[in-house]
């Protein structure tokens, strides 16, 4: 019979809720909770042989010490699937659950199956590093969730070819197969066009991303005495990129004091940033970063001042949490230091 | 059903014996009776509390169901229950609550 390790949250645990949302990974032989259901929809083809239980708080705020404790624990039992979850729409447990199936994958390269809805930040965050069985929202799914992620995970630890995310139900994880189709594809475009002019259904063949809109700020009222501060998705970095904000996918961002610096030059800055040519920004950091234009506009008494720091991270591959979670934290310690406003860079 | 009250059903079951106990909800949509209804019979659906893989098979009334409401002096029901009777999809509950009784109690009378 084939080997499942499950790791679930000190509320599915039945440890308790909030207040015991800090204790460190335990390890119960067996079922615990939702484990159950889950057994249950594995009809003996897999045994579930330890549950893992960990806190959300305690994950979160120590995910590098927890994700090593919690692969020890599984590395023993050496199971055919990883499964976590299902999350739900919980946040931290989602996000947990995400990390854990990654480094799974990763460390120890044992498939993994998680269950989220669709607006849980671990989506985001992990779609592509593990099969993301969606849920509805709460707790009320698990009746729905549990059958199509025992499948998933059945399939996964028999080796068996993966469907569609149609077929199986689990989230796109941007990976794209090539097959023949039926048509060619300027009629089967030209069927898409016809349905949408008609009002019908139609399904894309190539799913766009779904941003938010940001409402505008009301103008800066006096700019000649505002404090402006820069900040990039550009990835200017000083030389050498000191915190190694990643290429693509940053997990991070980095604030750098330019208090006396008139321009950014090739022997000072350079780009961290993987998805476009960085020859020209390498060769002068102000053509992402103007820091000499706005030395001048200082200078000239156009602007208040350029604030001492200036905060860079990577936009290229980055999950939209993230970058809405650097967005957060950089906003406020701007607050806090009393900018006025922000002129935003990309690439 | 939150996992307190869960707790004490099941306490309420070990303590008198589960073919002595009633369970009267009075939860005002028929999704969330039906899942209190549920939690109380075949175990909780959510796998989250106490009664998670627990099946009482209790008898289970919604207070708006017939049986229930016979019993009652309608003096005390109408001021007790009537206006929110009103307000209520009775049916709604009234079929999900009597689907999850027939499926799973223990005790049909």
């Amino acid at each position: 019979m084939m080997k499942v390790v499950h790791y679930i949250n000190q509320f599915f645990g039945q440890i308790g809720g909030e207040e015991k949302a800090d204790i460190t990974p335990q390890l119960h032989e067996g079922v615990v909770g939702p484990g159950m259901a889950l057994k249950n929809a594995f009809k003996g083809e897999a045994d579930i042989v330890a549950t893992i239980i960990c806190g959300d708080s305690y994950f979160a705020e120590h995910q590098e010490e927890a994700t090593k404790t919690i692969l020890d624990m599984i590395k023993k039992y050496n199971p055919d699937v990883f499964v976590a979850g299902p999350a739900f729409n919980a946040g931290r447990y989602g996000t947990a659950c995400g990390a854990v199936c990654k480094a799974v994958k990763e460390a120890l390269n044992i498939p993994v199956v998680t269950g989220m809805y669709i607006e849980n930040p671990g989506v985001d965050l992990y779609k592509k590093d593990a099969y993301i069985v969606l849920t509805k929202n709460s707790a009320v799914g698990m009746r729905e969730a549990v059958p199509k992620m025992a499948k998933l995970a059945l399939k996964l630890a028999k080796g068996e070819p993966m469907g569609s995310p149609q077929e199986e139900g689990y989230i796109p994880r941007g990976i794209r197969k090539n097959y023949i189709a039926d048509e060619r594809g300027s009629k089967r475009a030209v069927d898409m066009l016809v349905k949408k002019v008609n009002g019908e259904k139609f399904e894309t063949e190539f799913e766009m991303p779904s941003f938010d809109r940001v409402a505008p700020n009301p103008p800066v009222k006096d700019i000649t005495k505002a404090k402006i501060a820069l900040v990039t998705s550009g990835g200017i970095v000083p030389k050498g990129n000191p915190d190694r904000i990643e290429s693509s996918s940053a997990s991070k961002f980095g604030k750098y004091d330019i208090d006396g610096v008139y321009d950014l030059t090739e022997a000072t800055y350079e780009t961290a940033h993987g998805g476009y040519d960085p020859t020209y920004a390498n060769a002068d950091a102000d053509r992402v970063l103007p820091v000499d234009v706005l030395r001048d506009l200082e200078k000239e008494g156009k602007i208040g001042s350029l604030h001492r720091y200036y905060y860079a991270t990577v936009g290229n591959g980055t999950a939209v949490a993230s970058a809405k979670k650097f967005g957060a934290a950089i906003a406020k310690e701007l607050i806090a230091d009393g900018v006025d406003a922000v002129i935003l860079t990309s690439t | 059903m939150d996992l307190e009250i869960q707790q004490r059903v099941k306490d309420i079951a070990e303590k008198f014996g589960p073919e002595n106990v009633v369970v009267i909800l009075g939860g005002s949509e028929a999704e969330s009776a039906g899942l209190s209804a549920e939690t109380v019979t075949a175990g909780d659906p959510t796998f989250a509390g106490p009664l998670a893989g627990v099946a009482l098979g209790l008898r289970v009334y919604h207070v708006v169901e017939d049986e229930v409401k016979n019993e009652f002096d309608p003096a005390v029901y109408d001021e007790q229950c009537g206006m929110m009777e009103m307000v209520l999809d009775v049916d709604a509950i009234k079929s999900e609550v009597g689907n999850i009784r027939k499926q799973y109690t223990k005790f049909n009378d």
